[in-house]
């Protein structure tokens, strides 16, 4: 029911239409019951062949007629010798393949091939791959003929290697290649294999070879994103891997909380968390920081009263994560309110790509490369793009000011995508500020007049006690923001900010400043009353002020905001 | 020299507004052209088919027009001694088939009117052990029938019937350099495809598993000229992505990375004004299917005419709050 224009015709024309319409479908009807009878009655035979071959012709996603051909060739397999049980398949391989010429998309015709193969006698693999060469030469965006192609290639043991080179053979010689670049990121990592054993990412002298291929490809074509798409795959890195990179324990609030590199689930049975204090193991309960959050990189736990006393010179805390694969510690001591164990990001190298100081020269002739095309096509969104991915993976805080100004362009060139390109902006910021955060070796973030439109990186800001996001356009405070669970200090001023979700039992929040925002109801308030401290809060300039008994009701929600401003 | 930018042109006399009432009128009069050809053609997808119809006609509040008897004793004939359910009388049952008839009967409070357990035995027996599920007895794998699956089970309360975390490892497998999926593992990104792997995750509460920004990117990127969405690169737009594409950005929380007033027009422009319904792209023949996703990925912008549709099981928001399924999205 795609693509099928709708033309105007004459009366005439249209009776004429129906009734041929009218006579086909009596025909394919008649057809049907025969089919249908038969297998009632449980006859398996040649005729049943023809019988369904004639509808299948025509209707090749008639499922149910595939299984009644099955049905035959098995009664078949168990009744014919091997000899005439081959010549049949090979005559419903040529049925096959005249159905694929007519609609190569069928589902059911794919499947039905792949099986009338694993059922034949003597199997031409070989003749098969050349099959789906040849229909990729008339369509190289067949996900079906791919998908068989690699049916036909796990079957027959075709090395990857080999699989590489047609992939390098097509991309050379087409246009529209985004299947073989596909096929390509699958292969080359099982081909060329990290040496770190990081799956899925490739070895890294082939890696270099790798981008100029891609270069060669998108300098040919500007226009040809899967070249663009691919290369964004290359700049990337491997998934981190799952680690606590904090630890962190207060004594004031009796809690040890711990910052995971991705969201996890200590709570599921496979978990194996375990926490020594003192050296001896400890039972406790974790939860996350928002109820919503079932995974979450951040776990918290309420010690239990007395774990943590002004008798002992010192406590030590350690985790144990994955059977002791993973650990982690830190020291209180007294007099200290707190202490922690952290992995910085600058040290992690969180936010840029991972390559030896050589291989960065390659990178940073890439970037040199591609604002020569940039020049060249100024309109090219996908270029702009590239040039700020390379440059996040070269240096995010040397070429931050240039960064920003090809953000400019780059909506400019593509305003579809502003939304996008906001929010990914963001995250760039975002990470900006908390290397510049680690460098100085504070805990205050300030995000304040920066655009922002999405927050990212929390789990990153557990240790954060001041934080400036005003004059932004964030729309909310999502369930995220919980994880700021030092957090004292939060100033939110001149936003777009609809609801508080994230500022949700947050231990030490004291002050929070939301003037001129769009708080509508007392209710949108509400995950403000499970933070115990909180005393200073300014609504300055929200619709809910104008609401009737606003003041009674915000103290009813609110009794401890001692100091309110509205 | 270079690769043009397949889309098309939304001619100026297009259709711009939503016109509901001529949708309903085409939808309610589409079953009773018993003796049309496309309908008998169609035979072999005949449930889905009666879903798609359905489900539109609820969005638009006009459910009442259908009739619930003739549906529902037609579904009981449809289902099997294995307990699985075909697409019409006579023919072989199926996931897919199996879901659209759940769908159908939850939308209509009418699931007693099949043997339920044995649906779920049904469903349980096609979970192979590397997690994955056929689609029938045959053996077809796709990440499909693992998204039929779990949506089946989901909307009975019996997702614990299935190894969900066999079932969660497959899907995984299946993710992408681009963040995107595919049918099997090693299998390109398809928006539909990503529709079902991204409501298998939320069914199965897995959504953290997913590179979010960057598939994110790659749907967002669908967005073409025109308004429209296409399902992969450089392919043209298709109205049915409307749904595929939006349901998915919705569920990973970043919908609003897509240009919400040149889709609408691009939607709307797909409206036939004659005969009512719309076709996959302006000026083409309409169909039910394309009707009920282009009502759909309105009703996901916010069209107020149109109630609210869940973007992972595609049925009225409110018949997911009557049965109690809530599957997470991401904000």
């Amino acid at each position: 029911m795609h693509g099928r224009l709708k033309l105007k015709t004459t009366e005439e024309q249209a009776e004429e239409k129906r009734k041929e319409r009218e006579k086909k479908m009596k025909i394919a009807v008649a057809a049907r019951d025969a089919c249908f009878e038969k297998r009632k009655r449980s006859v398996l035979d040649e005729e049943g062949l023809e019988l369904t071959k004639q509808l299948l012709g025509g209707n090749p996603d008639f499922a149910t007629l595939w299984n009644f051909r099955r049905e035959i060739f098995q009664h078949f397999e168990k009744e014919k010798s091997p000899e005439v049980l081959q010549v049949l398949l090979e005559k419903e391989l040529s049925f096959l393949e005249a159905c694929l010429r007519v609609n190569p998309k069928s589902y059911g015709t794919w499947y039905h091939r792949g099986w009338v193969l694993d059922h034949m006698p003597s199997p031409d693999w070989a003749r098969e791959l050349e099959l789906c060469s040849k229909l990729l030469q008339l369509d190289e965006r067949n996900f079906h003929c791919w998908d068989y192609r690699r049916l036909v290639v796990s079957r027959s043991q075709v090395s990857c290697s080999e699989e590489l080179d047609f992939t390098f053979k097509l991309i050379s010689s087409n246009f529209s290649n985004y299947s073989s670049w596909h096929y390509r990121s699958t292969l080359l990592p099982r081909v060329h294999p990290d040496t770190c054993q990081q799956a899925g990412r490739v070895h890294e002298g082939v890696l270099l070879t790798e981008y100029e291929l891609v270069r060669n490809a998108f300098f040919t074509d500007p226009n040809d994103q899967s070249a663009w798409f691919y290369y964004r795959w290359l700049l990337g890195r491997a998934d981190r891997e799952e680690t606590v990179s904090c630890l962190y324990v207060s004594r004031e609030g009796q809690r040890l909380i711990l910052s995971f590199s991705r969201p996890v689930n200590v709570l599921s049975p496979s978990a194996e968390l375990v926490l020594f204090v003192d050296s001896l193991p400890l039972m406790v309960k974790w939860r996350t920081a928002h109820p919503k959050l079932k995974h979450s990189a951040l776990w918290i736990c309420d010690l239990p009263t007395g774990t943590i006393n002004e008798a002992c010179s010192e406590h030590s805390f350690k985790i144990h994560w994955r059977d002791g694969v993973v650990q982690r510690e830190c020291v209180l001591y007294r007099g200290r309110s707190e202490s922690w164990c952290r992995d910085s990001a600058t040290d992690q190298q969180l936010f840029r790509s991972d390559l030896s100081v050589e291989k960065s020269t390659v990178l940073q002739s890439e970037l040199d490369s591609c604002t020569q095309l940039q020049e060249m096509e100024p309109e090219n969104k996908w270029c702009l793009l590239t040039i700020i991915l390379l440059m996040r993976a070269l240096d995010p805080l040397g070429y931050e000011k240039d960064t920003l100004q090809y953000f400019k362009t780059l909506k400019a060139a593509d305003p579809m995508r502003s939304a996008y390109f906001d929010d990914l902006r963001s995250k760039f910021v975002i990470e900006n500020s908390i290397l510049k955060m680690e460098y100085a070796e504070t805990r205050v973030v300030d995000l304040s007049k920066k655009d922002v439109t999405a927050l990212y990186h929390l789990d990153q800001l557990l240790l954060v006690t001041h934080m400036n996001l005003s004059s932004n356009r964030l729309q909310s405070l999502t369930a995220q923001l919980s994880m700021l669970q030092c957090l004292e200090v939060l100033e939110a001023d001149d936003n777009v900010l609809e609801g508080v979700e994230g500022l949700c039992g947050l231990p030490r929040l004291e002050e929070v400043s939301l003037r001129n925002n769009r708080i509508a109801k007392i209710a949108d308030l509400q995950p403000l009353a499970s933070c115990p401290k909180l005393t200073i809060l300014n609504l300055q300039g929200n619709p809910v002020t104008e609401a009737t008994d606003f003041q009674s009701e915000l103290a009813l929600l609110l009794p401890g905001v001692k100091d309110l401003i509205a | 020299m270079g690769t043009q930018v397949k889309d098309v042109v939304i001619k100026p006399d297009a259709p711009a507004t939503l016109l509901l009432e001529k949708h309903a009128d085409y939808i309610a009069a589409y079953g009773s052209k018993k003796d049309d050809y496309e309908y008998t053609m169609s035979e072999y997808l005949r449930m889905s088919g009666i879903y798609w119809g359905l489900t539109v006609m609820d969005l638009m509040g006009h459910l009442h027009r259908m009739d619930k008897e003739e549906i529902t004793e037609f579904i009981k004939a449809c289902q099997h001694d294995c307990g699985g359910i075909s697409a019409s009388i006579g023919h072989d049952p199926h996931l897919l088939y199996t879901l659209s008839a759940v769908q159908i009967l939850s939308l209509y409070d009418s699931l007693s009117a099949i043997d339920v357990g044995k649906v779920v035995e049904y469903v349980k027996g096609l979970q192979q052990e590397d997690g994955s599920f056929a689609g029938d007895k045959w053996g077809e794998i796709d990440t499909r029938f693992s998204f039929c699956a779990v949506a089946t089970l989901a909307l009975l309360g019996k997702l614990d019937a299935i190894n969900v975390e066999k079932a969660v490892e497959f899907v995984l497998s299946c993710m992408n350099f681009d963040g995107g999926f595919g049918c099997r593992p090693g299998s390109e990104s398809h928006a539909g495809q990503i529709y079902c792997c991204t409501g298998f995750l939320s069914i199965t509460g897995q959504l953290h598993q997913i590179k979010a920004d960057l598939l994110g990117w790659w749907l967002c990127e669908r967005q073409l000229p025109s308004g429209g969405l296409n399902g992969r690169p450089e392919k043209l737009p298709d109205v049915c992505y409307s749904w595929w594409v939006l349901a998915s950005l919705k569920i990973i929380g970043r919908i609003h990375w897509i240009d919400k007033n040149k889709l609408s027009r691009f939607i709307l422009a797909c409206q036939d004004e004659e005969t009512g319904g719309f076709a996959d792209r302006p000026g083409d023949m309409v169909d039910p299917f394309h009707t009920l996703f282009g009502i759909a990925g309105l009703s996901l912008m916010g069209e107020e005419q149109i109630k609210e549709v869940n973007p992972v099981f595609c049925m009225p928001e409110e018949v997911l709050k009557r049965i109690n399924v809530h599957p997470e999205v991401l904000s």
